[in-house]
């Protein structure tokens, strides 16, 4: 149960000594149930909102008693007839909870060290608390062994002297224990902090930054929060009442915290999952499907990733491939002048949160104007309503949804892959796989632009002509010289674009 | 940025304080934190003639305004020409209509292209800044890209801080354009108020090899100042826009590119939203 105890707006000292007695009397006689403390006979200025909040969170520890899910309840429980209340007089219970929450009570299923303070006497550094996590750590660095250390500081000091810097120590050192981004962690980092005494009771300590050192901590946690994107929940904020009062800065920040999360949270079009899949494989079917235009396209796996044997008995890593290809591009594919060359190029980077990864494209150089035809429209694709009508509407200049800007010329690309190493062995590869269901690639001749750097995806010739190029034949085509390599930049009449709003 | 690089993200700038766009697919969740955690002094006001980026907490030099502009004639005539020139149009262009265009087509404007790269006089529009300026290591280059069409900005990402013992967050790369200039180099603002969506035609490594259409309407554009999302909100100042910007600020470190075909402003008329957040009131209730 949660004891609150209030700031008392008392005019004596004997009056509040009187006040705290009767406060802890009748907690005693409460007993086992879950009642809040009467709020009428309390005076304060504060303690309305806190008890809604109170309550509020006693309703939650209701349910998971009903669930019963929740341990350590019995706990903290007063219970006059169990055979704990022999041991811990009443006046000890009441501040067991004044000084943690009771959802932070220690876990019996922890065994508790004992760290003693000769240990530490003797090394004095900068960052006090540094040692305390080495020392119960002993190398393995995990969430329970985090909590541990959090405990001990807990349990050593009743009034938890130091826990401005022990906090900021363990905000330093959770991504080393990979707690960073778990929530339960930051609530009981939060938890350190003494409750209620940083709270301000009268109007003086409101205007004045109450505890400024300890306010400027609690918005640290909460900036460590934000910055790995993590979204506070109604424990956080139960503490932050608790600990620094409804108008304080931390309190402010969670405000904010919790007005722009939401708005942000999803506002990606083309979101990337939080857990990318750890096999390269299926992280490159991802990737593929993300950047492939059209829903059409199907990846096919050409190779898996394997070890094989060759005669001379050396291991050789085999990478996988995975091609992407839609059937669009497979028409257009089939439509391609084999006189006119393809290019591998590549490697280009993608980006998946903080992982990148590299794809390759087969594509051509954009056709000639004198090559393109116009194909009528097949009437028959569709029997609702007629694809092309000759009216001689037109759009004045204030309905003109287009942008007055040339089109850019750019070749089609025709098939997209994802592979471990990109070296021409295996584009070849790849290339010779797609030849199956492309058969066109049997008589075009292929390029291989593959480059290490940066890479655009559009290239000016200009520019090329340093770059290292390789040239692919296939057996079963003809010759082809490699003068394509050092084509003329043809001119392109700019023509207007036609691009829907 | 981008809507097609996952991670940057544009911005407009205001006299005072600047706005960036909350798009998940530009950035991540993680907010820009630029600056060290001194709280910042009082903004210095404008003088007519831009500045160079001062270091914030570096102290600003002593000099008087009229010691800053240069009469410079090594450039010759050409100053004094370009500048009566541009002088001459100013007084000229409202017997045509604002902006020098007619009345009929300025009121019934649709679209817009604000830039395109057609040529390297348009890459000087253009301004670049990483936290190189702060001591950090990324870097950023901006080029055109094939056949003059488009614009190609690169470059590298590093977020470790730099070692001067104040800053806490680093790893940022930015480009902005350069605000347009009258005459005597006098400041002029942008007028998009005919207009609520801006369109980009930007290819990068978030998307592919495709080329994205984003539109971001303005009134999903929300004020921050030096990477803090402030508390008092208002929708954007159309007809005083500054420049426009593009950050990129998450901690994914490595290289990146963008290619950006144009920028241009269109009116959509299914788009409605005056502005997309509340207009808090500075002391809410808890």
């Amino acid at each position: 149960m949660l004891m609150l105890h209030c700031a008392f707006v008392a005019p004596t000292r004997r009056h509040r000594e009187k006040q705290k007695h009767l406060f802890l009397k009748r907690v005693q006689d409460r007993g086992r149930s879950l009642t809040a403390v009467p709020v009428r006979s309390w005076t304060g200025c504060l303690h309305g909102s806190i008890m809604r909040i109170a309550r509020c969170l006693q309703q939650l520890q209701g349910l998971r008693l009903l669930r019963g899910s929740w341990r350590p309840a019995r706990v903290l429980q007063p219970d006059p007839h169990g055979p704990s209340a022999a041991r811990i007089p009443p006046q000890h219970r009441v501040l067991k909870g004044f000084h943690s929450s009771p959802a932070f009570a220690k876990d019996p299923r922890v065994p508790g060290r004992f760290v003693s303070e000769d240990d530490k006497k003797g090394q004095k550094s900068l960052v006090p608390h540094d040692n305390l996590f080495e020392q119960i750590a002993m190398g393995s660095k995990s969430k329970a062994t985090f909590t541990k250390v959090i405990d001990v500081f807990n349990k050593r000091d009743i009034r938890r002297r130091g826990h401005v810097e022990f906090i900021y120590a363990a905000l330093k050192k959770m991504p080393e224990f990979g707690v960073e981004r778990d929530l339960s962690v930051y609530n009981k980092l939060l938890d350190v902090f003494p409750k209620e005494v940083f709270v301000p009771t009268n109007f003086i300590q409101r205007m004045f930054n109450h505890y400024p050192r300890q306010q400027e901590c609690g918005i640290e946690v909460l900036e460590q929060m934000e910055n790995y994107g993590i979204m506070p929940n109604v424990e956080t904020k139960v503490l932050l009442v608790q600990i620094f009062g409804e108008k304080s800065h931390p309190m402010r920040k969670y405000q904010r915290i919790m007005y722009w999360f939401p708005k942000f949270k999803h506002l990606n079009p083309f979101p990337v999952p939080q857990h990318l899949p750890e096999d390269p494989v299926d992280l490159a079917r991802l990737s593929l499907t993300r950047i492939a235009n059209d829903l059409d396209a199907k990846v096919t796996v050409h190779q898996l990733p394997c070890t094989e044997v060759t005669e001379t008995g050396e291991e050789v890593q085999r990478p996988y491939i995975l091609g992407i290809q839609s059937p669009s591009q497979r028409e257009l594919l089939a439509k391609h002048n084999p006189s006119r060359p393809l290019f591998v190029e590549g490697p280009f980077p993608l980006w998946l949160r903080r992982t990148c990864v590299y794809y390759y494209i087969l594509r051509a150089d954009p056709p000639l104007p004198q090559e393109k035809v116009e194909e009528p429209y097949d009437p028959e694709r569709s029997f609702y309503y007629p694809l092309q009508l000759d009216f001689s509407l037109d759009r004045d200049f204030w309905d003109e949804e287009d942008f007055d800007v040339e089109d850019v010329e750019e070749g089609p690309v025709f098939a997209m892959c994802m592979t471990s190493q990109g070296d021409q062995a295996t584009l070849g590869q790849w290339i010779s796989d797609l030849q199956l269901s492309n058969p066109v690639l049997g008589r075009v001749p292929t390029l291989f632009r593959l480059d290490p750097g940066p890479q655009h995806l559009q290239r000016g010739e200009e520019e090329e002509s340093d770059r290292s190029h390789r040239l692919h034949e296939e057996s079963d085509r003809d010759d082809r010289p490699p003068g394509e390599d050092t084509e003329a930049v043809l001119d392109e009449e700019p023509r207007r674009s036609h691009m829907k709003q | 940025m981008v809507f097609a690089c996952d991670r940057l993200k544009p911005g407009m700038s205001f006299p005072k304080a600047t706005r960036l766009l909350s798009l998940r697919s530009l950035t991540s969740v993680h907010q820009q934190h630029l600056l060290p955690s001194v709280p910042t002094r009082l903004v210095p006001s404008r003088t007519l003639i831009q500045n160079e980026y001062r270091r914030p907490g570096k102290p600003r030099e002593n000099v008087l305004p009229w010691q800053k502009i240069k009469f410079d004639f090594s450039k010759g005539l050409e100053g004094i020409k370009k500048h009566f020139a541009l002088l001459m149009k100013e007084v000229t262009d409202p017997w045509v209509g604002p902006e020098g265009r007619p009345l009929i087509e300025h009121m019934l404007e649709q679209n817009r292209v604000v830039w395109e790269f057609r040529g390297p006089e348009s890459l000087e529009e253009w301004t670049l800044s990483s936290d190189r300026e702060i001591g950090g290591q990324s870097e950023i280059h901006l080029k055109l890209g094939r056949n003059h069409t488009t614009c190609f900005l690169y470059g590298t990402l590093c977020s470790a801080p730099p070692k001067d013992g104040e800053t806490r967050y680093s790893g940022y790369c930015t480009v902005r354009s350069k605000q347009p200039l009258a005459s005597f180099d006098r400041k002029k603002h942008h007028d998009w108020s005919s207009f609520n969506s801006l369109h980009l035609r930007v290819r990068g490594d978030g998307r592919g090899a495709h080329w994205q259409d984003v539109k971001i309407p303005f009134s999903k554009f929300f004020l921050t100042h030096r990477g803090r999302i402030q508390d008092d909100q208002h929708p954007l100042w159309l007809d005083k826009i500054n420049t426009i910007g593009f950050t990129l600020g998450d901690d994914a470190d490595g290289p990146f590119q963008l290619e950006i075909d144009f920028i241009g402003v269109c009116k959509d008329p299914a788009h409605t939203e005056e502005f997309a957040y509340e207009k808090y009131k500075r002391n809410p209730q808890v």
